[in-house]
Formats: C-alpha cells, structure tokens, sequence
C-alpha cells in the first residue's frame, strides 16, 4: 500500500500538518497580513471612487486626533480590567467553595459552566430582559427590597450602561476561570494543605502561600487568553448597547466593527484593529515576561 | 478542605449554591418569559411564575417568521465546520502528538499565536476574498471562516487526547508489522473517539454560537445564521418579549443537549493543558 509506506518516511508528520497549516495560512495568516497593509491603504467600500492607493499613515495620523478613539482606549482598558478582575475573583471563588467536596457539587460544577457555552445573543437577550427599564424583573426585586426608589433604565444611563453590560460578561466569562482553576487545584499535592496546616497557617495564609504560588502557572495562561478574547470581542456590548448611550460603552473593537460593518471604512477599520494587535502582543509579552513562568519550565 | 467547622461547611454551600443561583436563574427566567402569554409579561404588576403558560410565543417563532431557515442554515454551517476541523485537525493534532520532529514546539506556539490576531482585522480581508471568489454570503465560505479560530482550538484539544494514550500500543502495533498509517487507523483512532466526539461539541458550539463573523459575511437569507437573524428581528420588527425568548431557548437546546453529553470528558480535554501547565 503506497500510504502505507509514506506514514515510514522522515517527513510524514509534515504531510498530516500540511492541510491544517495551509488552512491556517489561509485564513488567519494572509487575511492578517493583508489587514495590515489595508490599514496604510485607502478603502471604502461605499466609496470606489477614492480607490485603493496607499496612504502612509494617514489612518493613524486620523486616529491620534480622533476624540472617539481615545474614548474607545478608555472604556477599552475599564472593560478588560474590571472584566478580568470580576472573573477571576468569582472564579477563583467559585473553584475554591467546588475543591471542598460540599453537598451536590458535582451538579454544581456543571451547572456553573453553563452561562460560557451560551450564545452571546442569547445571553444578551436574557440580561436586557431582565434589565429592562418598564418590566425588568431585576428592577422589581431591587425596589422590593427597597434598594431602588424607581425602576432604573440600567443600559440608558451613560453612568451605569459599562457597568451593568460588565455584570453581563462577568456572568458569562466567569466559568472559564471556575473551569481552570478548579482543575489546578485538584492537582495540589494534599501534603502541601497538611504542612500548612502543621505550621499552623491560616485560611488566608495557605491561599497566600501555598494556593496561588500553586496556580501560578494556570493564573497567568488563563488571564492572557481571557484578556485577548475580552479586547478582541465586542459581541456582548454589540448586542446590548452597541457603544451607547452617546459612546458611554464603545471600546476599540466594537468601533473597528461598526468603522467597517456601517460606514465600510476598511483602512480605518484595519488601523484599529492594528492598534488592538500591537495592545495585545505588547500585553502578552510583558505580562508573560513579568509573571516568569517561562523560566520555571524544565 | 475536610476538617472545617459544620458552620463553616453550611457557609460555604450557601456561597456555592448562590453561585449557582447566579449563573442558572436568568436561564430560568427565559424560560419563564417563553411560556407566559404576552399579556402576563407586559402586565405593570410582575407576577414570577406564568399564571396561564402555553406554548403560543414558540409556535409563533416558528411558523411566523424564517426561523426555521436561520436554524437550518446554522446547522449546516456548524455540521460544515466541525467536519472541516475534526478532519484537518485531527491528522495535525495526531502529528503534534505521536511524531517527533523539529518544531514541532513552534508549530503549536502558532496555533496558539493566532488567537490573538483581532477579528475585525481578519474579517476585513476574509470578506473581500470571499466576494472575490463567491463564497460570500454561503455556508460553506462562513464555515471556511470559522476554522480561523476553531482549527487551532481544536488542534490544541485533541494534542490533549492523542497525549493521553499510552505510545506502547502502537509501538506493539508497530513491532507486529503495522506501518504508521495502520496503526494510526487501528489502534490509534478507535482509542481517541471518546474525545474526537467532545472535541467536535466543543467547536459545534462555538460555530453555532458565532454572531459577528456570520454578521458580517452573510448578507442574505440563504446563509443568514439564527443569531444574525434573531438579532435583526429585534431591531426590525420589535420582536415581543416571549417571541424573543422563545427563540432564545430554541437556539440554546442544542447547545445545553450537547454540553450534557458531552461534559464530561468535554472539561477534561479542556483542562489538560492547563495542569500540565
């Protein structure tokens, strides 16, 4: 059988990559590229007369006095910090109360990850319902218990609109944490708990320094994922605000978005989401180099 | 950990339980929503659980608008996607995983390296190909689009699975006279189902669940997917509350279906990577 005797060949594993790759080429690597020299280029879909030609740095020069882009950079850094924030606490909360073998935490487990695998639609949709200014059962229970005077309109307020949408992507990111560290605590050797406890640490001692220095590794990788797919997405505002009111909620890849889905400004588009790939990487690399982890491997 | 206090013990389960609470209830109330009739939702004195529930907000989602169109069209995209990924990704994740060769270490840096390349930049470009070469506005071209974030994912889930089998099996394979290939196929394959199948309803969700890049790349009711669709409703018809939410629990069916079964071995593989650090 000739594929059977090119799987004893030295270069098999390139043939069994060499789709994948070529695919990834394709759709990842080339459409990068290209979005990169888009973002030097002129292109307006809705406008062909101004052609495709070259630029400079015109979009970036058109950035740097963009009131708008600097707003965007603003809510762009609330979002993924307090984001980032809220749901490494909830899920680092979460993964510890699930480690202590409690009555149905099986069940709970599983129930928690539940709100990552929703659609970010729906799960929009569910959260404006519940917010919602004339009906939102939300309202009703905070005026039950007295905490409002008035039903409030939570996504018409430019105070509360971040706010109330990271609620929302908060309960919707949160598992992913739970997910990751749970299974890093799991795999904390017991005896390190029991000379904790010989030395007679504390609760917040043994967190401090026997459980994070533990999750190290976990904490850093998941925090990085979670900050690219935070910057990169804006479904969820999209959905529930798309940058409102006025531009209370507009981050950077939600206007990109609305740059090239409503005014098709593609080289202004591209110039944006070039900012966001320099944040990123820059952020990557200074927060992987800071945290060490690289080091600790063998 | 065990040697706690009783009241510490109750403490903590009402704080796991709330959590719970936190994550399921706007689930709960959906459903709720769905099965009200409208005039029990648009009432100025709430009542929580439905007085009258019927079924009417789900039969009007889908016999009175192009549900049924958007549902199909995102399983064929999903179905497309999945296929794409699980037949590529299969033979690059098995290659990473049971060969040894130089770079193998950068090969999985880039499928890693990729997530952070921007959506909207990748978009941009993808959509004036796509034009180009007809594949805007079809399923097939939207499912082409989706490996650009799925692939690697996938890849990286199933290195995971093909790592856990143990490389004596197919080195006795091997020692019997089986070429690479056969032992690939028979000893190796039948071994990695369980997570091929997790692996497969992890990206099934996440093509399923995509909204921006199917806003931008379908343009008309042959391709739309339900999430682009669902949304255009609210913004055009003023989609009444049990409609919406109707459709909302339509479209999650799959996905709670799937994750029950899959769960399991589902948060195995995405966990590996992570405890291996």
């Amino acid at each position: 059988m000739r594929l059977g005797d090119l799987s004893e060949r030295r270069s098999w594993p390139w043939y069994l990559l060499a789709p994948s790759l070529l695919l990834i080429a394709a759709v990842v690597l080339y459409p990068t590229l290209w979005g990169m020299s888009l973002s030097f280029r002129e292109m307006r879909l809705n406008r062909p007369d101004l052609g495709t030609g070259f630029v400079g740095a015109k979009h970036y020069w058109a950035l740097i006095n963009d009131p708008v882009f600097w707003l965007s950079l603003r809510n762009t850094a609330v979002w993924v910090v307090g984001n980032t924030i809220g749901e490494f606490l909830l899920g680092l909360a979460t993964a510890l109360l699930l480690d202590r073998n409690l009555p149905g935490s099986r069940l709970a487990a599983v129930l928690i990850l539940l709100p990552w695998f929703l659609p970010n639609v729906v799960a929009g949709h569910m959260w404006a319902l519940m917010l919602d200014p004339r009906l939102g059962v939300i309202n009703d229970l905070l005026v039950r218990l007295g905490v409002l005077d008035a039903y409030h309109a939570w996504f018409a307020d430019p105070d509360t609109a971040l706010g109330a949408a990271m609620v929302v992507e908060i309960w919707h990111g949160f598992p992913f944490f739970a997910l990751l560290l749970l299974a890093g605590l799991k795999a904390i050797p017991h005896e390190l708990y029991e000379s904790a406890e010989c030395d007679g640490a504390g609760w917040v001692a043994t967190l401090r320094h026997v459980i994070l220095p533990q999750l190290k590794t976990i904490i850093v990788a998941s925090v990085v994922l979670r900050v690219i797919s935070l910057v990169n997405a804006p479904d969820i505002l999209l959905i529930l605000t798309g940058g409102g009111p006025g531009r209370a909620t507009q981050v950077l890849s939600l206007y990109a978005f609305l740059k090239v889905s409503k005014e098709f400004n593609f080289g202004y588009g591209s110039a944006l989401g070039m900012v966001l790939f320099v944040l990123l990487m820059g952020f990557a690399f200074l927060y992987v180099r800071q945290s060490n982890i690289l080091k600790e491997e063998p | 950990m065990s040697r706690r206090s009783r009241p510490a013990r109750v403490l903590a389960t009402i704080a796991l339980w709330s959590v719970v609470a936190f994550c399921v209830l706007p689930i709960l109330w959906t459903f709720l929503i769905s099965i009200k009739p409208e005039e029990e939702i648009t009432t100025a004195t709430l009542t929580y659980l439905p007085q009258h529930p019927n079924f009417d907000s789900y039969v009007a989602i889908w016999t009175r608008s192009n549900f049924p169109i958007l549902i199909s069209n995102s399983l064929v995209t999903t179905t497309l996607t999945v296929l794409i990924c699980a037949s590529i990704g299969s033979l690059a994740a098995y290659a990473v995983s049971r060969t040894r060769f130089a770079g193998r270490r950068q090969i999985m840096m880039l499928y890693l390296g990729v997530r952070m390349f921007p959506a909207v930049m990748i978009v941009i470009p993808l959509f004036i190909t796509l034009r180009q070469i007809g594949l805007l506005d079809s399923r097939f071209g939207l499912a082409l689009s989706y490996t650009s974030f799925l692939l690697p994912v996938f890849i990286w889930m199933m290195k995971g699975f093909f790592d856990a089998i143990p490389s004596e099996l197919e080195e006795a394979a091997r020692i019997d006279g089986a070429s690479r290939l056969t032992a690939m196929r028979r000893v190796i394959l039948p071994l990695v189902l369980g997570g091929l199948a997790a692996t497969s309803v992890f990206v099934a969700i996440g093509a399923w669940n995509d909204y921006l890049f199917a806003l931008m790349l379908t343009t008309s009711t042959g391709s739309r997917t339900w999430p682009v669709g669902l949304q255009l409703m609210v913004g055009e018809f003023q989609l009444p509350w049990g409609t919406l939410a109707a459709g909302g629990m339509i479209s999650i069916a799959p996905v709670v279906a799937l994750f029950a079964l899959a769960q399991r071995t589902l948060v195995r593989g995405l966990t590996a990577g992570a405890v291996k650090g």
